[in-house]
């Protein structure tokens, strides 16, 4: 996974988010691998910006569908993003509301390998700055 | 008077026997908790690489040859992406052993005759008869994807054994794996646990697996769960209200469904 470049302001700091973020991408990671290897998605990350469609509180996955801005004038190109159970998510203060439709969002990904619009979920950082997931 | 009192004891010892342990003498395992570690069923053999998504380095569990090369077999065909996983398909339960080494929650229901494993994932529950009872005769018995577990207490731990899980030469026949890097046992397995609560927040399953068939000594592996905080809430698992990740019945793939149920990818 190409690592998210930190602060430089402190050394001990940068070390600590490195592993921190190693953990919630284990975390992440864990998370997306309770139903089926996550085999399909690359191990490279990616952001996408759009607005949310939808968000399928489901199991075994969740889902995050996603309008991702294109080309300017371009219509917007509708992304699968796949999250985990709603069992494990709820537990973390994850609700069906957490994504609501017509919110603004930036997400980190890991696309599928051949360029199909679908994802394994990392983070998202909604307009008002708020984020969800992995996100440093 | 004295000899009727007497009777009264004995009957009633016998009846405390024959029903399992006493209420009083029974641990406490409430709480709800999750296992540690990732889904690799043997975390001894994992490096820090290997696990559910990365082949790793692992050493093997004692296989003879022959098993040997169907694991081999399984674990190329999970390189390309191409073992189907029954997992994926929503249908069948995890059997056991692979719901001791499954995500989300467990609760360990201790009861005088019986103790119950419940998991979430799945669910599944295995059903462990501390009643006295026998596991039936062989010909009695049949394959079923959890088994039968009967035991006892030696103390603090649970001690059972588990026989007649439906194992077999997988994928070529059966159903059940022990986890995603398509490790299998067979028909002969027999597998011994010790479970007991070792600390406060520390459930642990020592678990011994005889396979006359496909192994050539025991193989021993060890899980642990850990305690999640107080009021921590369990749900259903409905695997087939969403599930866009099936299985291709004709390569083994697990494919990615779009919104439209269409297929993604090639």
């Amino acid at each position: 996974m190409r690592m998210i470049v930190l602060s430089r302001t402190a050394g001990v700091r940068r070390w600590i988010g490195g592993v921190f973020i190693a953990c919630m991408a284990l975390l992440g990671a864990q998370t997306l691998a309770a139903h089926h290897a996550g085999t399909m998605f690359s191990e490279e990350m990616k952001e996408i910006t759009g607005t949310i469609k939808e968000f399928q509180f489901t199991n075994p996955h969740s889902w995050i569908q996603v309008m991702v801005e294109t080309k300017p004038g371009a219509p917007p190109q509708e992304w699968s993003v796949e999250w985990g159970s709603p069992n494990q998510l709820g537990r973390r203060g994850i609700r069906p509301s957490t994504f609501k439709p017509g919110a603004k969002v930036t997400m980190r990904i890991h696309p599928m390998r051949d360029g199909s619009p679908a994802a394994g979920f990392v983070g998202a950082k909604f307009a008002d700055g708020t984020t969800v997931g992995s996100w440093e | 008077m004295k000899l009727l009192s007497m009777g009264c004891v004995m009957v009633l010892l016998t009846a405390s026997q024959a029903l399992g342990q006493s209420r009083d003498a029974l641990p406490d395992w409430s709480g709800v908790w999750q296992m540690v570690g990732g889904t690799v069923f043997d975390r001894a053999t994992a490096t820090s690489q290997g696990g559910v998504l990365t082949p790793g380095l692992r050493e093997r569990p004692p296989y003879n040859a022959a098993w040997e090369a169907i694991y081999e077999r399984n674990l190329k065909l999970r390189d390309q992406n191409q073992l189907p996983d029954p997992i994926n398909t929503c249908g069948t339960p995890a059997g056991f052993p692979r719901l001791m080494n499954l995500p989300d929650m467990y609760e360990f229901v201790v009861r005088p005759e019986q103790t119950w494993i419940l998991t979430e994932n799945g669910p599944n529950v295995l059903r462990i008869y501390t009643d006295g009872r026998p596991h039936p005769a062989p010909e009695d018995r049949w394959p079923t994807y959890t088994g039968d577990s009967v035991g006892k207490w030696e103390g603090d731990t649970l001690v059972f054994t588990t026989l007649s899980t439906k194992h077999s030469q997988w994928p070529t026949e059966g159903d059940t794996v022990l986890d995603r890097t398509g490790l299998v046992l067979s028909d002969a397995a027999k597998v011994t646990t010790r479970l007991r609560r070792t600390d406060a927040q520390t459930m642990e399953a020592q678990m011994v697996i005889e396979d006359p068939k496909a192994f050539t000594a025991p193989w021993r592996v060890t899980k642990t769960y850990r305690v999640q905080p107080k009021g921590t809430r369990v749900y259903d698992y409905g695997c087939a209200e969403n599930n866009r990740n099936p299985v291709d019945a004709s390569t083994g793939k697990t494919l990615i469904l779009g919104p439209d149920g269409k297929t993604f990818g090639k």
